[in-house]
């Protein structure tokens, strides 16, 4: 799966933001193609699933939907292609991956069902840490 | 050039040395500056300045002058100073801004004047003089900065360096010690000591105090520390010349409650702490200024840590509650807060086991609950390192849900909150030393509060003041009278038919401590109703002078009556169905019914957790900012200096969120929030570091018709060193206690 990043390379600029939203595109299938070896690498098989992966990957691209100037899209890419790197070629670590991706930012609590709703920020701070 | 080596220079070209030998030669020879060399000849040049700055005494003392008219005015450097009459030489150069070297002398103790480290030169006086021991004479020029002064200073360094070993790197004192600290400012840049240095065996004082006896210069503080202010005749001075050594004459541990002390008054590494031993280095610790919440005193201290770990706890300066004394518990009982710690919410299965679950599940189950029962068996029970934010919180919540069942530990069943002069100290801890006869009833101070008892001793000492004792046969380190062991004696004192009762009339000041054990006591009313009696007859309350106290034991106690925590009746906890234990580990758990619902909100696992069902883990005194009102009704806060271990929560906020969760929330979520709710309950509460004194005397009590038992007065507190849930975690505690009570 390597062989295509050994030759990575700055792409030059994408002239208009169709061009842009081509590569956002090429970018996601390299990364989903990519799933099942970190998968293998990191061993998370019994941790998460390669949809669940994938609707990871997908949501980090949209978080940056709003943007629409194709410079700051190509760097988003490229950034997001030297992290795709980086894990391919094993320079992440397990915890690495399990903290950002799988478990996500908002900690290990996720569960913020309905039974949440109508509670006070107090509760909510009470509940999700010691600090507030 | 020194004269030195000036001499070694002529001695050279006089060929009256081999140049081999010149090199070790000139090893020996000391150099210094040429004004010390020659002290006579600088002293001559040097001119009294005409207009010097103004300088402000060391530290920001102020002077108290007892008559205006014994003034006397002396001149420092040149610079006059106005000091009352009686004062030392180093206590006026103080007063002149001018910080003395010294080891021997502590103001808290009397004078030995024998270090010499503060000798100033005094004009017309052929020697240099001891300052900390010389009084300031009318007129007197003392100079503290010349040539002759700053000889004898490094004069003093080298033979006291002499027999002092050079193992700073290993020793625990480096980085605060005195002689480091002035050997670099006072001592001389090389010495020529070339002999080997003495040695002295090691005693051991317990498990408390390490001795590293080497490296003692024999200033005597310890030895005048243990026979003056904790009045303990355990060390002394044995031998002469460099035989001399502090010692215990016989191998025995120090017994005394205030043993710590010797750590911070010895000015070198001779005495540490042995707990701390090897554990940190003083430059990397954070100090944290908070308070003592192991007895009502409330002594002030400094936590210093490092990291999220305790290391150590010292003392802070508090003229009106401890001086800069604490007592053994409060300096070493610190490693039960890293013992024994509650750090996740937990319920106990069906198996009886505890199993750790999320705050979501344990509040909801405990929300669930606390519908099921009717409000009128609902009890909750603060323990005694309560803070005020969360037994106020506490209440609260109870009250809302119908419940008025509140109190707090060792208050007794049925507590007077009405009159705050009548559970507080209304002679205030630093009143105490212008008492001149004491009646102790029922308590023993020098367990129960040991800095109140250093109180009471100092002024005992300083006075000859006379001290009365009713209760069981007790230790008390200074001359007392014990007058009975029960409530009758305290009768014929009121009656008159006792001896003492004219000493009590006949004195100026006359004082009285009840100790808060009297408030378990059934027949409470009585005997506050006598001992109101006596404190009549004998005239203890004057506009001008309160002298009726009452002592309490616990940090919590004095907070909870001032914001009401009193139950409807004693009785409650035996038909309780629901019991809040907000930190009491001391109720008599006995008497909880079987099919009771207990829930255990608490930092460490102790008594009260092994009846509870469900246990909310809280933050202990070290971890959190809470609000306390010590005996003598001074507030004072914590500040937390550490963080809060696994997923404990503050006390209130635990509170504030199982309301919310069962349906009565509680209408502050901030602690400025509920201060404000606090200033509404006990508006004393707010004003930090304010003794608010009590209003009304007793005299507005109601009469009681209660007639006084027969039963003595019992021992309140059995084991000075393990008192609450955090000392009796802590293995330095129970090591103090097998080692010093053996009793």
């Amino acid at each position: 799966m390597a062989h295509w990043m050994k030759n990575l390379k700055v792409q030059p600029n994408s002239t208009s933001l169709e061009e842009a939203r081509k590569r956002t595109f090429e970018f996601f299938r390299l990364a989903c193609r990519s799933i099942p070896s970190i998968m293998e690498i990191y061993n998370l098989q019994d941790v998460v699933s390669p949809s669940q992966l994938r609707s990871t990957v997908a949501s980090q691209i949209r978080k940056n939907s709003h943007v629409t100037n194709p410079k700051v899209i190509d760097m988003l890419l490229f950034k997001g292609m030297e992290e795709l790197k980086n894990f391919v070629d094993h320079a992440k670590q397990r915890h690495h991956i399990i903290g950002q991706y799988v478990v996500g930012r908002k900690g290990l609590v996720q569960d913020l069902g309905p039974k949440d709703e109508g509670i006070s920020n107090f509760l909510k701070n009470f509940y999700n840490s010691k600090y507030s | 050039m020194g004269l030195g080596l000036l001499a070694s220079r002529t001695l050279l070209r006089s060929g009256k040395i081999q140049p081999g030998n010149f090199t070790s030669l000139l090893r020996r020879c000391i150099v210094s500056t040429t004004e010390l060399q020659n002290a006579e000849a600088a002293q001559a040049q040097a001119q009294p300045d005409t207009d010097l700055p103004k300088r402000s005494p060391v530290g920001g003392a102020r002077v108290h002058f007892p008559n205006p008219e014994d003034a006397i005015e002396v001149f420092v450097d040149g610079y006059p100073v106005k000091i009352p009459k009686g004062m030392t030489v180093l206590q006026a150069c103080e007063i002149a801004g001018v910080d003395i070297p010294r080891f021997c002398y502590h103001s808290r103790l009397s004078i030995a004047g024998n270090c010499r480290m503060c000798l100033v030169e005094v004009e017309k006086s052929p020697k240099p003089v001891a300052s900390c021991a010389m009084p300031a004479l009318p007129g007197m020029k003392i100079k503290t900065d010349t040539p002759i002064a700053k000889k004898a200073r490094e004069g003093v360094m080298e033979f006291l360096l002499m027999n002092h070993p050079l193992d700073c790197p290993i020793c625990d004192q480096g980085g605060e010690c005195d002689l480091q600290d002035q050997s670099m400012a006072f001592g001389s840049d090389r010495g020529r000591f070339t002999e080997t240095k003495r040695s002295v065996v090691d005693k051991n004082l317990g498990p408390l105090v390490k001795t590293v006896m080497t490296r003692c210069i024999q200033c005597t503080r310890c030895v005048r520390f243990a026979t003056e202010i904790a009045g303990v005749q355990d060390l002394g001075m044995l031998g002469r010349g460099s035989g001399e050594e502090i010692g215990t004459y016989v191998e025995r541990l120090m017994t005394s409650e205030l043993s710590g002390n010797v750590i911070d008054i010895c000015p070198v590494g001779a005495l540490t702490s042995k707990p701390f031993a090897f554990k940190a280095r003083n430059w990397e610790l954070k100090g944290t200024e908070t308070i003592d919440v192991t007895d009502a005193v409330g002594s002030n201290i400094r936590i210093d840590s490092r990291g999220p770990e305790v290391m150590r706890i010292v003392p802070r300066l508090n003229e009106d509650i401890n001086e800069e004394w604490i007592s053994d518990k409060t300096r070493f009982f610190y490693d039960g807060l890293k013992r024994q710690r509650l750090n996740d919410p937990m319920i106990r299965g069906p198996d009886g086991r505890f199993k750790a679950v999320s705050w979501r599940d344990a509040l909801a189950v405990v929300a669930e609950v606390i519908h099921q029962v009717k409000p009128d068996e609902i009890v909750g029970v603060a323990g005694k390192l309560s803070d005020a934010e969360s037994m106020m919180a506490l209440k609260d919540f109870l009250n809302k849900m119908g419940s008025n069942n509140v109190w707090c530990e060792g208050n007794g069943p049925n507590p007077n909150a009405d009159i705050r002069s009548g559970y507080i100290m209304n002679t205030s801890i630093s009143g105490l030393e212008k008492a001149d006869v004491f009646l102790l009833v029922g308590t023993q101070p020098r367990v129960e509060a040991a800095m109140v008892n250093a109180r009471i001793r100092k002024t005992v000492r300083a006075t000859q003041a006379k001290v009365g004792y009713v209760g069981p046969a007790t230790d008390l380190n200074y001359d007392h009278e014990h007058l009975g062991t029960g409530p009758q004696i305290l009768k014929e004192i009121a009656e008159g038919r006792h001896p003492f009762s004219s000493t009590l009339t006949n004195a100026k000041n006359p004082c009285i401590i009840v100790g808060a054990g009297v408030f378990e006591r059934n027949d409470k009313d009585a005997i506050f109703s006598v001992v109101e009696t006596i404190a009549g007859r004998a005239k203890v309350v004057r506009p001008d002078w309160n002298g009726l106290n009452v002592l309490l034991l616990n940090a919590a106690q004095a907070a909870a009556l001032d914001l009401g925590l009193i139950p409807d009746s004693g009785k409650k906890i035996e038909s309780s169905k629901f019991i809040y234990l907000m930190g009491a580990d001391d109720v008599n758990l006995e008497k909880v019914p079987e099919d009771a619902f207990v829930v255990y909100q608490g930092h460490h696992g102790d008594r009260g957790v092994y009846r509870a069902n469900v246990i909310f883990p809280a933050s202990a005194f070290s971890e959190k900012e809470g609000t306390y009102v010590n005996t003598e009704g001074c507030v004072q806060t914590t500040v937390p200096a550490v963080p809060t271990v696994g997923d404990a929560r503050d006390d209130w906020k635990i509170i504030r969120a199982l309301s919310e969760v069962a349906g009565a929330c509680l209408p502050y979520d901030s602690l400025s929030a509920i201060r404000s709710r606090m200033r509404t309950v006990a508006p004393n509460l707010l004003n930090i570091d304010e003794r608010q004194p009590a209003t009304f005397s007793y005299s507005l009590k109601p009469e009681s018709h209660q007639e006084t038992g027969t039963v003595p007065f019992g021992t309140v507190v059995e084991n000075f060193y393990m008192t609450d849930s955090i000392t009796r975690a802590s293995k330095v505690m129970a090591q103090c206690r097998t080692l010093l009570l053996k009793i």
